[in-house]
C-alpha cells in the first residue's frame, strides 16, 4: 500500500496558505513530520485524515483518490489528533465502544479487543470511571487506544506523546515500531528525540512547504560538519548569539557549554566539531531556509 | 477597578462574535417589528379590555419598551446564562482562578458583560421601534423622549437585574441549566403577577422589578376616567384574538415620579448586592470543594491501589483478536441515546417521570396542550447538544474521520433524539390513538421529529446550542399561549388538518436536508 501526495495545497484565504505544493510518497514504515509551529503539519494530517479538503492537488492510497472517495481510507484509518476531546459522561469502555461503532466495528471480538486495548494502555482499572475524571495522560492513552481499534493500515499521530510520562513514551515508541511493520504511520512531534527513535524517514515542513524528505540518516548528513561546541564565559553569550545559531546551552562550572550551528561564518575559536543529531539537522535546515 | 474594563470587553466580544448572535439580532429585529402590530393584524401586544391606543409616539415607544423589557427578561436570561460555564468549558477559568482578581470583581465583570449583551439587543429594538413609528404611524408627531424614557426606566434597570440573576443562577446552580430556567421562570411568573397590582399613588411600580405596574395603572386609570369603564388589568405579550375591533383611545405617556426612578436604582442596587452575595459562595473553578472528604479519601485509595504504571501501553498487534465489521447504525444509536439520557442531572428524570405520568391521567386536552410541550421543553439541553457535542467536546476529529459519518452518524443522532421524543410523547399518542384521533397521533409524531431536526439543524448552522434553546423556549411559550402559527404539535384546531400535517412534514424534510448539507460541509472543513 502506497500513500501518494501530489502538489497538495490548502489555502484558507488570500493571506493564509497552510500547505503549499506538497508532494511526497510513502510506504509501510514511520514518517516523522517535523516543523516549527504553524508550518502546516496539523493541516496536512487533517487532509490525509479526510476531515479537511485540499484547495489543490491529490492524495492517493493504493491508487484510490481519497479526496474524491474519503470513505476508502476511513475504513483503514487510525487518527490521533493534537487537541482531541472526549465525552466526559462516558466511561472508557463506553467511549471505545462508541468509536468502534463509528468505525463500523462489531461482533464478538470487539469486547475482547477493547479489553485488550484498555489493558494495553493501562486503563483497565479505570475503565468504569467517567472519562471526565481522567488526567491528561490517561485521556491521551484513551486517544491512542481508539486509534488502534480498527487495526489501521494508515495511522496518523499528531503530537501523540503529549502528556505521557517518560516510561509511557518509551512504550509508545515500542508500540509504533510493532505497528510500523504492517502500516503507514505518520507522526508529528515537537519532541525531536521521539522522531529520532521511531521514524524511518523524516519530512521537514516550514511555512507550508516541504523542505526535505529523506531517510533520517541522510537528513542528519546534511548538518554534518556544521555543528560545534564551545565553552564561553557568561558575559560573552549574548554577543555569541548574534554571530551563530545557538542550539543548546549547558552550565559547566563557571562557564557555559554552547552547542551551535556554523553556516556562513567560520567556527568560533576553541570550538570542537561534534556529531550532528536529528535535532541539529532540523534546526540547521529550518534556520537555513528562513 | 481599572482592569475590569478589558475583562468585560473581552467577554462581550467573545459572546457577540458568533453566528448565533448574528441570528439572534436578526430575530430581534423581526420581534421588535412585531411588537407594534399592523392595524389589521390578528394579534395585539397590549390589551386593555377591548381598548387599544392610537399609534402616537407615546403608545409606540412605551409598548415597544414594555415588550422589550418582558421578552428580554424572559429569553434574555437563557441567552446570557453561560458566561461562567464557558470559562469552565474552555478552562480559561483555571487561569482566571490564579490571577489576583477577586470573586466579586470577576462575577461583576460577568454581570456587566451579560448586561451589555442585553443592552445591545435592547438598543436594536429601540432603533426598530422608531422605524416602526414612521412605518405604522398615522400622522402623530414624533416625540423622542417617548421612546427613550420607557427604555431608560423600564428596560435598563430590569435588564440589570436579569444580568445579575444570570450570574447568581450560574454560581448556585452551576451546570444545572434546566433547574436555573425553572427557578428563573417561576420568579418571572411571580413578578409578572405584580404588574397589575396597585399600591399608593406615589409607590406604584416601585416594588415591581419590571416597574410595569406604573403603566398598567396609568392606562386603566385613563380608560376608566375617560370612558366610564371599570377595567382592572392590562395584558401584555403576544395576544391572539383574531381580527378583533378595538376601541381606540389616546394615551400620552407617563409622568415619572422621583420615587419610581429611585426604586429603579434600588432594584439595580439589589442586583449588585445579589452579585456580591453570590461571590461569597463562588467556587472559583475549584470543583473538588464540592466532593465530600469521605468520597475523596475513598477515591484516592482506589486510584492508589490500581495504578501499576509499569505496564502502560504494552500493546502488541498480534495479540489482538480478529476484527468483525458491522456498518449498521444500531450501536451508534445506542450510544447516542445513552448520551442523551445521561446529559444533565439525574433528578430531572424525576420531574420528567412526574409529568409523563401526569399526562396519563389529566384530561387529554391539558396533557396535549400544556404538559406535553412543557415536558418536551424540559429536554432542551439534551437536544441542543445532539449535533453540537462533537465540536464542544472536541470529539469531531474522530467522528468525522470515521467511516461514512454523514450516512451513519447523523441519522443515528437524529434517530436517538426522535426515540427519546416519541418516548416522552407516548402517553398522549396512546390516548389520542384510543380516541381514534389519527390526525393528533401523526401531528405529535411530526412535532416530535420537528423539534429534534430543529435542534440538529440550528446546532450545526450556528455551531452552538444557545439559539435552539432560546428558540425552543419562545416556541413553547407561544404554544402554551395557543399561538396558531407556532402550533408544532397540532393541538389547536386548524382549518385544513391534512394541509397542516403536510406543512410540518415539509418543514421536517427541509430541516433534514439542511442538516445533511451542513454536516456534509462540516466533515470536510475542519
Amino acid at each position: 500500500m502506497t500513500l501518494t501526495i501530489t502538489n497538495l495545497s490548502k489555502q484558507y484565504n488570500a493571506q493564509k496558505t497552510a500547505v503549499s505544493n506538497f508532494s511526497l510518497t510513502m510506504n509501510k514504515g514511520v514518517l516523522g513530520l517535523l516543523g516549527p509551529n504553524g508550518a502546516g503539519k496539523s493541516t496536512l494530517m487533517k487532509i490525509i485524515a479526510t476531515i479537511s479538503k485540499p484547495s489543490a492537488g491529490s492524495l492517493h492510497l493504493g491508487g484510490t483518490d481519497i479526496v474524491q472517495n474519503p470513505n476508502s481510507i476511513r475504513k483503514v484509518l487510525g487518527y490521533l489528533p493534537q487537541d482531541f476531546g472526549v465525552y466526559p459522561n462516558l466511561n472508557a469502555y463506553e467511549f471505545l465502544e462508541y468509536i468502534a461503532a463509528m468505525k463500523g466495528l462489531g461482533g464478538k471480538g470487539l469486547r475482547q479487543r477493547i479489553d485488550l486495548l484498555l489493558e494495553g494502555v493501562n486503563l483497565t482499572a479505570d475503565a468504569k470511571r467517567p472519562i471526565g475524571t481522567y488526567s491528561g495522560g490517561m485521556k491521551q492513552r484513551i486517544g491512542i487506544a481508539q486509534a488502534l481499534l480498527n487495526d489501521p493500515k494508515v495511522l496518523i499521530f499528531d503530537e501523540p506523546t503529549v502528556g505521557l510520562d517518560p516510561e509511557e513514551r518509551m512504550r509508545f515508541r515500542q508500540l509504533i515500531a510493532d505497528l510500523a511493520q504492517d502500516s503507514i504511520i505518520i507522526l508529528s512531534s515537537h519532541i525531536v528525540s521521539d522522531i529520532e527513535t521511531i521514524a524511518d524517514e523524516v519530512a521537514i515542513m516550514q511555512e507550508g512547504k516541504l523542505i526535505t524528505h529523506a531517510p533520517q540518516y541522510d537528513i542528519i548528513k546534511q548538518a554534518e560538519g556544521r555543528i560545534f561546541e564551545v565553552l564561553l564565559d557568561n558575559a560573552d553569550l549574548n554577543a555569541f548569539k548574534h554571530q551563530f545559531k545557538v542550539i543548546d546551552t549547558a552550565r559547566q562550572a563557571d562557564k557555559i557549554k554552547v552547542r551551535y550551528i556554523s553556516t556562513a561564518h567560520a567556527a568560533a575559536p576553541l570550538s570542537i566539531q561534534v556529531t550532528a543529531t536529528l535535532e541539529d539537522a532540523y534546526l540547521f535546515l529550518t534556520h537555513n531556509n528562513s | 477597578m481599572p482592569y475590569i474594563y478589558p475583562i468585560i470587553k473581552a467577554d462581550y466580544l467573545q459572546r457577540t462574535r458568533s453566528y448565533s448572535f448574528l441570528i439572534t439580532l436578526a430575530v430581534t429585529i423581526f420581534m421588535a417589528y412585531s411588537f407594534i402590530p399592523a392595524q389589521n393584524a390578528s394579534y395585539t401586544t397590549l390589551s386593555a379590555a377591548g381598548y387599544k391606543g392610537v399609534y402616537n409616539s407615546a403608545w409606540v415607544g412605551y409598548v415597544s419598551g414594555i415588550m422589550t423589557t418582558i421578552m428580554l427578561s424572559y429569553f434574555g436570561f437563557m441567552l446570557i446564562n453561560s458566561g461562567i460555564k464557558k470559562d469552565i468549558e474552555t478552562e480559561v477559568g483555571l487561569i482566571i482562578a490564579t490571577t489576583p482578581i477577586s470573586n466579586f470583581k470577576y462575577l461583576l465583570s460577568k454581570q456587566l458583560s451579560n448586561y451589555l449583551v442585553l443592552l445591545t439587543i435592547a438598543g436594536i429594538t429601540f432603533s426598530v421601534s422608531i422605524g416602526v413609528f414612521f412605518i405604522r404611524g398615522t400622522g402623530y408627531p414624533f416625540v423622542l423622549s417617548n421612546f427613550i424614557l420607557p427604555y431608560l426606566f423600564f428596560a435598563v434597570p430590569a435588564l440589570f437585574v436579569v444580568a445579575s440573576l444570570a450570574v447568581v443562577g450560574e454560581v448556585f446552580l452551576g451546570k444545572r441549566s434546566i433547574l436555573q430556567f425553572i427557578a428563573y421562570f417561576a420568579l418571572c411568573g411571580i413578578c409578572m403577577s405584580l404588574i397589575n397590582s396597585k399600591s399608593g399613588a406615589q409607590t406604584t411600580g416601585a416594588f415591581d422589578p419590571f416597574g410595569l405596574s406604573l403603566i398598567t395603572s396609568s392606562i386603566t386609570d385613563h380608560i376608566n376616567s375617560h370612558y366610564g369603564e371599570d377595567i382592572k388589568k392590562v395584558s401584555f405579550g403576544f395576544l391572539f384574538n383574531g381580527q378583533r375591533a378595538y376601541k381606540p383611545f389616546t394615551w400620552e405617556g407617563l409622568d415619572w415620579s422621583a420615587v419610581f426612578i429611585g426604586s429603579r436604582l434600588m432594584w439595580m442596587g439589589l442586583g449588585l448586592v445579589l452579585v456580591y452575595s453570590s461571590s461569597l459562595f463562588f467556587h472559583r473553578f475549584d470543583f473538588r470543594q464540592a466532593v465530600s472528604t469521605k468520597k475523596k479519601k475513598k477515591e484516592m485509595v482506589s486510584i492508589a491501589e490500581v495504578k501499576p504504571m509499569a505496564k502502560s501501553i504494552g500493546l502488541s498487534r498480534a495479540g489482538l483478536p480478529a476484527l468483525n465489521f458491522d456498518y449498521g447504525i444500531f450501536p451508534l444509536v445506542k450510544t447516542e441515546f445513552l448520551l442523551l439520557i445521561r446529559q444533565g442531572n439525574k433528578w430531572l428524570w424525576l420531574l420528567n417521570a412526574g409529568l409523563w405520568l401526569a399526562m396519563c391521567f389529566v384530561p387529554l386536552s391539558i396533557a396535549y396542550s400544556y404538559l406535553l410541550p412543557i415536558l418536551l421543553f424540559f429536554q432542551v439541553t439534551r437536544w441542543s447538544e445532539l449535533a453540537t457535542k462533537e465540536q464542544s467536546n472536541r470529539v469531531h476529529y474522530f467522528a468525522y474521520a470515521a467511516y461514512k459519518p454523514l450516512q451513519r452518524m447523523l441519522p443515528a443522532q437524529i434517530l436517538a433524539g426522535v426515540i427519546l421524543a416519541l418516548g416522552l410523547c407516548l402517553p398522549v399518542i396512546i390516548r389520542c390513538a384510543i380516541a381514534a384521533d389519527t390526525y393528533a397521533v401523526v401531528n405529535i409524531m411530526n412535532g416530535a421529529i420537528l423539534i429534534v431536526l430543529l435542534a440538529v439543524a440550528l446546532g450545526m448552522l450556528t455551531g452552538g446550542k444557545k439559539l435552539f434553546e432560546v428558540f425552543f423556549f419562545l416556541l413553547t411559550y407561544c404554544v402554551v399561549n395557543k399561538l396558531p402559527v407556532t402550533d408544532y404539535l397540532g393541538s389547536l384546531p386548524h382549518q385544513n388538518m391534512t394541509l397542516f400535517m403536510l406543512l410540518i412534514l415539509g418543514v421536517n424534510v427541509a430541516l433534514a436536508i439542511v442538516s445533511l448539507m451542513a454536516r456534509s460541509y462540516q466533515t470536510r472543513h475542519l
